[in-house]
């Protein structure tokens, strides 16, 4: 047994979950900040991606290490290479997160429309299981759970479509405007943490059948 | 040759994970290998693409040395050994009665582990030597143009030809090597059969014998026995893993198929745990 390289595997996965971890509270702490316009807390989710950059650098300086010394080969391989890829979507979720935190300290002392924030924290919330969701299929290489990750982006899609349409509707109140045009890019940040989310449901796939393909095709 | 669909691929074929219609240099069938009563190697089949490198991986003692040798009966020098199964080469069964086992090896040669240059020859003479033993008469005209194209295939004429006619003992192990090469390939074969080429040499000699066969399977085929997977990863197009049961059971063919899947996707256990380095 290579007892070395099956340490340095084991702590990527787990660098990797710690990753997700931080990702959903940095999502979790951007809802909030928007739900309560809470500005001060908009700044903490700001500062935080420092942490998941630090983990994000971390695991990809350890891959650089691990393949340059261990050459993993055939599933070994293909854990390596479905971190390398799911650290960079987890990255791009608290960026997400972060431009959702910016777009709330844009607005933090303009008028809302309530019904627009519970749908939005709703969203908010489909995205945190659904990162969730992926994380848990990639520990357990469960490769159906991976694909259920499509179904539950369908029902982010869905809310933001529901989002923009609610949007259009409060566009005439001048009151209302600034702050809904900023919603719209958040709720489009929303949906596209769910889009990661099913991307690392893909890695799943990979690198339990070493066949990548793509769950569904761009139409959806 | 006929050309037949995926769908119409034997089971063996597709065991094996080769692509029915690409021309097979060599064809094995049903190939059982015996020292004396032992059986060393059981039941392979495998096609060898012509003009690729094929290498044979897996751990020590699993035969993959001795179905090597099978290839050009050099197996059955050993006393008591014998092949039982086909072996064709370009379609004519190799163990025919009516083939004499000397004319396959001048079409199937053989590079071994340690480089092997004659002692007492000259840089020359080593590489003309499986000429001259082969071949009744040829011209020195004819010799110089032979050793010299043979050189210059093995990588070597740039840093040999000022000094050809010193002793080949002189040369650095990884221009022994090469030289042993340009003496295989003097004799022109079909087929060039590297039994761990690289295994005493230093990295960069390693690597220099691993660019040649790159080279050579332009108009050679090339089969290599390693130890060393990233050099079956690096050179070969083709893999496939040797393996035993247990200490005194036959070596055996486990899987074979393009290098890329045997080292990222590999259908067997065996094979992942061997490619992984999870074994022992």
């Amino acid at each position: 047994m290579r007892v070395g390289l099956q340490e340095e595997l084991d702590q990527l996965e787990a660098s990797l979950q710690e990753e997700g971890e931080l990702v959903r509270r940095a999502l979790r702490g951007s809802l909030n900040a928007l739900g309560q316009q809470d500005e001060e807390l908009a700044d903490e989710v700001i500062a935080f991606d420092d942490e998941v950059d630090r983990c994000y650098f971390g695991i990809e300086t350890n891959i650089q290490s691990l393949l340059a010394r261990q050459a993993p080969a055939a599933q070994d391989l293909r854990l390596v290479l479905a971190i390398l890829h799911d650290n960079l979507h987890l990255e791009r979720m608290a960026d997400y997160c972060v431009t959702v935190a910016k777009l709330t300290k844009l607005v933090h002392d303009a008028p809302q429309d309530a019904t627009l924030t519970e749908a939005l924290e709703d969203m908010g919330t489909r995205a945190e299981e659904m990162i969730q969701a992926a994380l848990d299929s990639f520990a357990s290489r469960d490769v159906e759970s991976a694909e259920s990750l499509v179904d539950m982006d369908e029902l982010i899609d869905a809310a933001n479509r529901r989002v923009v349409h609610q949007i259009l509707s409060i566009s005439a109140d001048p009151d209302l405007r600034e702050w809904g045009l900023r919603m719209l890019l958040v709720s489009r940040c929303l949906e596209r943490i769910g889009d990661h989310a099913v991307d690392i449901g893909e890695q799943t796939a990979f690198l339990v059948s070493g066949q990548f393909r793509e769950f569904t095709d761009a139409s959806h | 040759m006929a050309t037949r669909t995926p769908s119409e691929q034997t089971n063996e074929e597709a065991q094996q994970g080769m692509e029915v219609g690409r021309e097979a240099c060599i064809e094995v069938s049903d190939l059982n290998l015996y020292y004396g009563s032992f059986l060393a190697v059981q039941d392979v089949n495998m096609r060898i693409e012509r003009f690729k490198a094929t290498a044979l991986i897996g751990a020590s003692g699993c035969g993959k040395s001795t179905f090597l040798r099978s290839l050009n009966r050099m197996h059955e020098l050993v006393p008591g050994a014998r092949a039982e199964g086909r072996v064709t080469l370009d379609g004519d069964d190799i163990y025919a009665a009516n083939i004499d086992p000397v004319s396959i090896r001048r079409k199937v040669g053989m590079v071994f582990q340690a480089p092997n240059p004659f002692p007492t020859m000259s840089i020359y003479d080593n590489v003309a030597a499986g000429l001259k033993l082969n071949t009744r008469r040829i011209k020195k005209g004819d010799l110089d143009t032979v050793v010299e194209r043979s050189l210059r295939g093995a990588n070597l004429w740039d840093e040999v030809k000022n000094r050809l006619g010193k002793s080949g003992s002189g040369l650095s192990g990884g221009q022994q090597q090469r030289l042993c090469i340009a003496r295989a390939i003097a004799v022109e074969p079909e087929v060039l059969l590297m039994d761990e080429p690289a295994s005493a040499l230093d990295p960069i000699s390693t690597l220099a014998i691993e660019d040649l066969v790159q080279e050579l399977k332009q108009d050679y085929t090339i089969v290599i026995v390693t130890h060393n997977m990233q050099q079956a990863s690096r050179a070969s197009d083709t893999t496939g893993f040797f393996n035993i049961e247990a200490a005194g059971e036959p070596g055996h063919l486990v899987e074979m198929g393009p290098t890329e899947k045997i080292f990222t996707n590999p259908d067997n256990k065996a094979t992942e745990d061997y490619v992984s380095g999870r074994f022992g």
